[in-house]
């Protein structure tokens, strides 16, 4: 403890979980032992993408020596769901998607689950498949769910039962059809996104073991250990109190770990084989279809603006496909309504969005939860609007984009955010405008923007708590529910402990692998990059419930007034009576009386708490209201990139990021996010989930479903930070961790256009797409 | 996985002894890229594995009289980095080169690629235009066929049951200049959408071209008529007709990676590129 | 069937009974707990199953435990044995080359190997080295600052 980093805030001090990780110390669920009473799970999924279940056999899967249990849609009679309760543990009466969990079984070892799953029978009867969420959502599509009606959902979902349609968020500001023929110049076009896959290095794992006083626990990779275990609790009649998860390090989670997947499933098969751990591990081809993957999206958009470039107005129509169970889907297409224009001020609005039931693997959270599907369209209509009047899309966008302080689409006023100055600093790292030549004569160099926001999508009134304990030498453990995802939670948590406290950052444990719910401080999930503003409000009320406890004891003990003392370098001083206290062992033993009659003071703990209290509803017929959501973080992308035009093939040379986050807690951890993002956005701009006629997926691995390598990433990603402060967050901070790969695709679909003249309407991208449509333009033109 | 039982015979004798176990099903087994994933996925039963690549010579690269000799169980980067192939046949290691990641190449070996014999393989067009002669070896001796005739169809090969290819001989072609050029999704690590290996052999009257391509048929071809055009002199109008030939050449297929127009439309493009690159080394 | 195999790791001898089918993956986890290489794909496709044989990076998936007898493996384990970090792991750390962690000990054990066989590889040698080994948090930047850095300070 040699080092004294004192005010950690706005310092890269170094990560507290690298050594583990360098030294393959870092535990993961995978590698927990349970010794030899484990068993292994194996889930038999739906061969088909919608069909009724006509009866199940387990007696020969039963019958194999060494199979323990086989659990099916029998022992699972409560639906389960984060926001829209719409799914049976194991299916009942029906399946909805290929890779749908229809049985489990248990076996002392895996090869034998995997051959017992084998042996499970199950006779259906085929229906009827959708897969298009615009298809899906005509009257005379399949209904997927025909007892949606009997389905639980918060009261600020809206869903229409008889339908598809599981939530349809309707916004209406102003007049769009007075609008229409005021504007110089329109754009129309619909976008198609297919469904993609978060791909975490570490698949989905699970271990449950159900003992038999009633007490149940769950390891899982979890993005959200409380929640899980109030779903599992609810779903599963178990007292919370009796449901424990512990969740150590996440090895990738982007979303995918977030509510709930294959883990309910693991602890119904635990329940089945009482005392004895079952372990469920995803192959990387059950991960493709089998936990969540991003929803697909249907948008057609319209936005005109003025001669000048003033938007003037936006109707568009969002369909999400949100797979065969819409559970947090039901949320993403509500939030992609609340902020269906992008980061525009526009007077008139139109707008609809709907989730959709679709055969398809579940959609759920995936980096972004929405936005990035959103800003796919809105992003290339601007600036082909900007091309149509004759104006640089930089300045179309300076122009357009939302301010602090302005009503925004549902009413509320926009919280502080300098969008203008992420676009003149990407723009400037870029060198905006000054185009350079391509590196061969038969390659087209290009450039292109594009700008986004977000808000944290959550519930209105999600919690997160923490506390800090100290020791004996004054270093101290912060407790947090919060995970770390490879995202930096844990050594933000430390650096604003140590500088509400005022002592220096190498005094501060972190208390928090494995998160574990029944020794954890509440924190309702770790998504919607709100764990730094969130779970760092927590901790700063912690800290500073401590410190003020250490001042009272040694204020007391001084006889002077608390007011007019300080927490320095961890030693409490006085500007008073200039007198030092060191925080060593006063922090546990207290302080001593003279002559030693009497001790004052004790162990300093100190909690704190944060849950915004302000959040309002939304009216189900305009989406209007006073504040829809805590804040939005914003940021700008300018893409430098090349395209070879004998192949197809795209070399993205540079993307420059600047993004808003209020304030950067750890400057360097806010870079590698960027950085991070960055190649994840442009990674996604190339995948996609391909499936057959029958819904079966046709590139459930990773030989065919490709995501960047080292070749791929850009050759400079350059990050700039912009810190205008947010009201509520601890220092000024809001997240930004999902916010770097939300205009990624867009950005380099403008730099196509740039480049080669060429709009692409539909992701993925691929070589050969891109080398086709410059083949059909320029047989066109001839 | 599915149990099976893993051998590692030391002599030839041994290895055929296993590999025609009656009533078993029986593989050879090299760099195991292959065959522990499609075990895996229940793809392959094999009862019975035999590692060959301890086997006398499998592992050598040698120059005989005759040419350079490969042994079948040398690895991709052993071949991308062997001063000897690199010497005698560029366009070898051009293509061991561009096989899988770093990881992959480390235990991926030539004869495994070729009994995999995927029509992707990337080794295959070079070994086409090399003339390559594969030694075979089976219980009753050895024998050797031109690597033309080798490659049948889709996983596919001439090998007969119990036969085991030994390695590849690649003829001298003194002065010879190759490229291998590979188009994927991905630029690197991934399936090869077309891949195409031209060679120039330096003959009295210029050079005597030879063209081959993969990934485009069920198995890969050679391409006579660009052969031929480039033979009379490689102007940018002879490869274009070059191109056109290889295009004519091809029969490619639609699937989750590529479309057939696709790769057709990309053996013009690489095609091109490959014999551009062979015109950049040639003195 | 069964397989008496003797061989090191991390330079300590070990002689252990293997299963034909099973993978040095699964025993390097499962017998001799050595869990800091991490199943992805178990395809040979993510790298982070990567484990030095004889000093080469192979997917530890794609091997056969019985192919390992008589040989030498490394795993990320080994880099810092007598509690000094490998200059790699400390240029992971100061760079931040770390996020999720479950790429990194693949990725240390590719970037070891590389150094050897090439210490003062460019840009371009570094990527191709990771080719194999698939991230999907950092973009690879600054694990291939943090190699770099080594290559040129030691």
């Amino acid at each position: 403890m040699a080092e004294h980093t004192n005010n950690p805030v706005g310092k890269s001090v170094p990560r507290v979980d690298a050594f583990d990780k360098v030294t393959g110390a870092a535990k993961y669920v995978d590698d927990m032992q349970f010794g030899p009473g484990l068993y292994y799970g194996k889930l038999v999924h739906s061969p088909y993408a919608h069909a009724l279940i006509k009866g199940v056999d387990v007696s020969k899967a039963l019958a194999l020596p060494g199979v323990k249990a086989v659990v099916t849609g029998e022992d699972t009679p409560g639906r389960i769901g984060l926001y829209m309760k719409d799914r049976y543990i194991y299916a009942r009466g029906r399946v909805r998607y290929v890779g749908e969990p229809v049985a489990g079984v248990v076996a002392i070892t895996e090869e034998l689950a995997e051959e017992a799953a084998k042996l499970v029978a199950v006779e259906y009867e085929e229906l009827e498949p959708v897969f298009d969420p615009y298809e899906a959502a005509q009257p005379e599509a399949p209904v997927l769910h025909p007892k949606m009606a009997e389905y639980q959902w918060p009261p600020f979902i809206f869903p229409e039962p008889g339908t598809n349609v599981s939530e349809h968020f309707k916004l209406r500001k102003g007049d769009v059809e007075a609008a229409w023929p005021k504007c110089a110049a329109i754009v129309e076009q619909t976008f198609r996104l297919p469904q993609i896959q978060h791909v975490p290095l570490e698949t989905h794992v699970a271990i449950s073991r159900w003992d038999e006083t009633g007490a149940v626990t769950l390891w899982s990779p979890s993005q959200s250990p409380f929640a899980q275990r109030d779903l599992l609790a609810q779903s599963l009649g178990i007292s919370h109190g009796d449901m424990r998860v512990i969740s150590p390090y996440v090895g990738g989670g982007f979303g995918g770990k977030a509510g709930i997947s294959i883990e309910a499933n693991v602890v119904v098969m635990a329940r089945a084989v009482k005392g004895h751990p079952v372990k469920v591990q995803m192959t990387r081809e059950e991960e493709f279809v089998c936990t969540n993957v991003r929803q697909s999206l249907y948008a057609h958009t319209k936005i005109g603006c003025d001669a000048q470039g003033k938007v003037l107005a936006m109707e568009t129509q969002y369909y999400f496909g949100g797979g065969g169970y819409n559970d947090y889907g039901v949320n993403i297409a509500r939030a992609s309504g609340y902020s269906c224009t992008g980061p525009y001020l526009i007077p008139n609005i139109k707008g609809d969005s709907r989730s959709v039931y679709t055969n398809t693997p579940i959609g759920s959270a995936m980096r972004g939860f929405g936005m990035p599907e959103i800003h796919w369209g809105i992003e290339q209509i601007m600036d082909r609007l900007a091309e149509k009047i004759g104006m640089d899309p930089a300045e179309f966008r300076r122009q357009n984009c939302v301010r602090t302080g302005e009503e925004i689409l549902t009413g509320m006023k926009m919280p502080p955010v300098d969008l203008v100055a992420c676009i003149d600093k990407a723009t400037e790292a870029i060198g905006w405008g000054q185009k350079k030549p391509a590196s061969a004569p038969e390659k087209k160099r290009g450039q292109g923007l594009a700008i986004m926001w977000k808000a944290p999508a959550m519930p209105p009134n999600p919690g997160s708590s923490a506390i800090v304990r100290f020791n004996e030498d004054a270093t101290l453990n912060v407790y947090v529910g919060a995970q770390e995802l490879g995202q930096g939670a844990f050594t933000v948590a430390a650096q604003m402990a140590a500088q509400a406290l005022g002592i220096p950052y190498e005094w501060v444990r972190v208390s928090a692998n494995p998160v574990d719910t029944k020794y954890s401080p509440y924190e309702w999930q770790t998504v919607a990059s709100r764990i730094t503003w969130a779970m760092g409000n927590s901790v700063k009320a912690a800290a500073e419930e401590a410190r003020q406890k250490i001042l009272d004891v040694v204020a007391e003990y001084w006889d002077e007034d608390p007011e007019n003392l300080d927490i320095k370098d961890g030693v409490v001083i006085s500007y008073q009576s200039e007198r030092e206290q060191s925080l060593k062992n006063m922090v546990i033993y207290g302080l001593p009386n003279d002559n030693y009659e009497g001790w004052q003071g004790g162990p300093i703990v100190g909690t704190g708490k944060f849950m915004p209290t302000y959040i309002t509803g939304l009216d189900k017929e305009t989406g209007q209201g006073t504040r829809s959501v805590a804040h939005y973080s914003v940021g700008c992308q300018a893409i430098d990139l090349e395209v070879d035009t004998a192949t197809g093939q795209v070399d993205i040379l540079k993307i420059a990021s600047a993004y808003d986050v209020g304030k950067a807690i750890n400057p360097d951890l806010v870079l590698t996010q960027i950085e991070g993002g960055a190649v994840h956005g442009m990674s996604s701009a190339f995948e996609g989930m391909f499936f057959d006629a029958k819904g079966r997926l046709k590139n459930p691995s990773l030989v065919d479903y490709k995501i960047a390598t080292a070749m791929d990433a850009p050759h400079e990603i350059h990050g700039d930070i912009i810190e205008t402060p947010l009201d509520d967050g601890p220092w000024g901070a809001r997240g930004v961790g999902e916010h770097v790969m939300v205009q990624t695709a867009p950005a380099i679909a403008n730099a196509l256009y740039n480049a080669l003249g060429v709009r692409f309407d539909d992701l993925p991208l691929s070589s050969e797409k891109i080398y086709l449509a410059l083949h059909a333009q320029e047989t066109g033109e001839k | 996985m599915r149990k099976f039982d893993y051998y590692q015979p030391k002599d030839f004798a041994e290895a055929f002894e296993l590999l025609l176990l009656p009533d078993k099903v029986v593989m050879p087994l090299a760099g195991a890229t292959d065959i522990i994933p499609l075990a895996r996925d229940g793809h392959i039963q094999p009862d019975v594995v035999v590692d060959i690549k301890s086997l006398p010579g499998m592992r050598e690269i040698k120059a005989t009289e005759k040419g350079l000799l490969v042994g079948a169980a040398v690895r991709m980067n052993e071949i991308a980095s062997s001063p000897l192939v690199r010497e005698h046949a560029t366009v070898l290691a051009e293509g061991a080169a561009t096989v899988g990641h770093v990881q992959v190449r480390n235990r991926a070996t030539l004869g495994g690629n070729m009994c995999t014999a995927s029509p992707a393989g990337d080794t295959f067009p070079a070994l086409l235009v090399l003339e390559a002669e594969v030694l075979i070896r089976g219980v009753e001796g050895e024998r050797s066929v031109p690597v033309l005739e080798f490659f049948k169809g889709p996983r596919r090969t001439a090998l007969h049951k119990g036969e085991l290819v030994v390695g590849v001989l690649l003829p001298k072609l003194d002065g010879a200049q190759g490229h291998y050029t590979k188009l994927s999704r991905r630029k690197v690590a991934d399936l090869t959408l077309v891949g195409v290996a031209a060679l120039a052999i330096p003959s009295e009257a210029g050079y005597v071209w030879r063209l081959a391509l993969g990934a485009v048929a069920p198995t890969p071809v050679r391409v006579p008529a660009a052969e031929q055009i480039l033979s009379q002199g490689y102007a940018a109008a002879a490869i274009e007709q070059a191109a056109v030939a290889a295009h004519a050449a091809c029969s490619p297929i639609d699937d989750i990676r590529s479309s057939a127009e696709y790769r057709r439309e990309m053996v013009v493009n690489i095609t091109k590129r490959a014999i551009g690159k062979v015109i950049e080394k040639l003195p | 069937m069964l397989h008496e195999i003797t061989f090191t790791v991390n330079n300590d001898p070990y002689t252990i009974a293997v299963q034909s089918q099973q993978t040095l993956l699964k025993v390097l986890r499962e017998q001799l707990g050595l869990t800091g290489t991490k199943i992805g794909c178990e395809n040979g496709e993510c790298g982070a199953c990567t484990v030095l044989f004889d000093g080469e990076p192979v997917n530890s998936c794609l091997v056969l435990a019985a192919e390992a007898d008589g040989h030498e493996i490394e795993t990320v384990e080994g880099m810092s044995i007598g509690g000094d970090l490998h200059p790699l792991q400390k240029a992971f750390i100061e760079h931040n080359a770390v996020q999720c962690g479950f790429c990194t000990p693949g990725m240390l054990m590719s970037a070891k190997s590389l150094l050897i066989h090439n210490p003062q590889p460019n840009e371009l040698e570094i990527r191709e080295a990771l080719a194999g080994n698939l991230c999907r948090c950092t973009g690879y930047v600054r694990i291939i600052e943090a190699i770099q850095d080594v290559a040129q300070n030691g």
